[in-house]
């Protein structure tokens, strides 16, 4: 008996506030389907990990050594990242390659919390990481805050999926306040271009693999398990092995991704100012990605004779498909027949693209 | 040979530390960083415009020596010029049309053509016939 009331008796206002913050992202998985794949086990988690004498606790951390943190690298987010690969379609860049340009300047938010994370006190390192919220990418920001040893991979995640699953709350008034009515209503060519041979789909993951190899060495994880994914999809040989990336390893390492990261939601470290502060900049990655986004758009149509939609830049922030729709669903609501949805998705994939290059130079800058 | 520059490391190098930077060091490393994804993204956007351009010559060369699809009597009489091809969206030659009408026959034909991603001047259909169910 004595047992049995000595764990209610150790029970500290900071673990019941961690199961009300575990409560917090089980509803909002559920009640509102933001992000429920991660935030439901990562919720979840985060009450196992917080209960008095916990059992759970060596176990979590145990997968946690395996799948994330070990001296080999960071296993779970790579192994998702082959299934994110092969659920990507690059047709649509592949079009229309100028779009690429756009997942570039979405990652301008990246910087610049990396920036203002230093300036408010944080190392270079965890600076890094923090930055790594902006890429819109919970794999990316994973690999990239472990990599370089972020003690604030709790924070991290929670912020990056949180603002991930708010991307309809938080870009629409950023893209409002950047662009005119007038600018919203532009409507684009729609009209396929010439559909991409499958030898250049074929070759696409292999060169950008090299390309980005060469330039970042350290983004070869990232970048090369991503575009194997995509080179099982699009080889036309493997269709089975496609369909299981996409599906059964996905969802597998998604389930136990979300639980492990609870092993640094642990109540004594999640429960400090630094995390309110990574909530915020992580708010502010997400916002200045969008503007970056929306303003290159801006700066490409004065001197373009063919109008791009500044709206569709706002797609590149990665976070795919659920910007692409964001974009779209705008353009509809302005105008209901200029369809942004082939644009948006394009500059979306490239995003994701541009996204894990970044992951892979602060990598390379910092590590 | 290494062709990886090492000057990626520069800031560390520069720099030295990993404590927090000040406003200088935090634009530098901004700036470098945000122009060299655009840089990679760029190159991979050239990557794709090459390999676009690469195709386009090897589909010209190789139009040259295909007659385009038409009437094979007329083909006797009346040959095509080579290297002279109808443009992707367009074809020629007779085609049997039972039960349908010209318009859902063009939509059928446009179809096909986009899933199996066949220029429709590479195309020949015989007949297109309504089938009734049972």
């Amino acid at each position: 008996m004595g047992v049995l009331l000595e764990n209610f008796t150790t029970v500290t206002f900071p673990q019941v506030a961690m199961w009300i913050i575990g409560g917090i992202l089980i509803f909002l998985a559920i009640k509102k389907e933001m992000e429920p794949s991660l935030l439901l086990p990562m919720g979840f988690g985060a009450i196992l990990i917080n209960l008095p004498n916990s059992g759970a606790k060596h176990i979590i951390d145990v997968m946690f050594r395996v799948g994330i943190d070990n001296e080999f690298g960071e296993l779970m987010p790579l192994i998702l990242f082959i299934g994110i690969g092969a659920m990507i379609d690059f047709t649509p860049l592949l079009t229309n390659p100028k779009l690429m340009l756009f997942g570039a300047a979405a990652q301008f938010g990246i910087f610049f919390t990396l920036c203002l994370a230093s300036l408010l006190g944080f190392d270079i390192r965890d600076a890094a990481s923090i930055g790594i919220i902006g890429a819109a990418d919970g794999p990316t920001a994973i690999a990239v805050s472990m990599e370089l040893g972020s003690k604030y991979i709790g924070a991290i995640m929670v912020a990056a999926y949180s603002y991930m699953a708010l991307v309809p709350l938080v870009q629409p008034p950023i893209i409002k306040l950047c662009t005119t009515k007038k600018e919203r209503l532009i409507r684009m060519d729609n009209t396929a271009g010439k559909a991409p041979s499958k030898l250049t789909k074929i070759l696409f993951p292999i060169v950008v693999t090299i390309i980005v190899g060469l330039v970042a060495p350290d983004a070869v994880a990232l970048i090369g398990f991503l575009m194997f994914g995509n080179l099982i999809r699009e080889c036309g040989v493997l269709n089975s092995l496609s369909e299981t990336a996409q599906k059964v390893l996905a969802n597998l390492v998604t389930i136990f991704l979300g639980i492990t990261i609870a092993a640094r939601m642990r109540a004594e470290e999640f429960l400090t100012v630094d995390t309110l502060l990574i909530i915020a900049l992580g708010l502010f990655a997400f916002i200045f990605d969008t503007f970056a986004g929306v303003m290159l758009a801006k700066i490409m149509n004065i001197f373009s004779k063919k109008k791009i939609n500044p709206m569709i830049g706002a797609a590149g922030i990665s976070a795919f498909p659920m910007s692409a729709r964001v974009v779209h669903k705008m353009g509809l609501e302005e105008d209901n027949q200029n369809f942004l949805l082939m644009h948006s998705i394009g500059v979306n994939v490239s995003g994701q693209i541009a996204s894990v290059i970044a992951g892979g130079l602060i990598l390379t800058f910092f590590r | 040979m290494k062709f990886t520059p090492h000057v990626l490391g520069i800031f560390t190098d520069i720099y030295g530390s990993f404590d927090a930077m000040d406003l200088p060091k935090a634009l530098l490393v901004a700036i470098v960083g945000f122009m060299t994804v655009l840089l990679v993204l760029a190159m991979i956007a050239l990557f794709i415009r090459l390999i676009a351009f690469i195709f386009s010559l090897i589909e010209k060369k190789a139009t040259v020596e295909i007659i385009p699809v038409g009437d094979s009597d007329k083909k006797e009489t009346a040959p095509q010029k080579v290297g002279v091809s109808l443009p992707d969206n367009e074809s020629q030659g007779e085609l049997e049309l039972i039960g349908v009408d010209e318009a859902t026959a063009a939509m059928l034909m446009a179809l096909v053509s986009y899933k199996t991603e066949i220029p429709l001047n590479r195309l020949a259909f015989r007949s297109i016939r309504l089938v009734e169910d049972e």
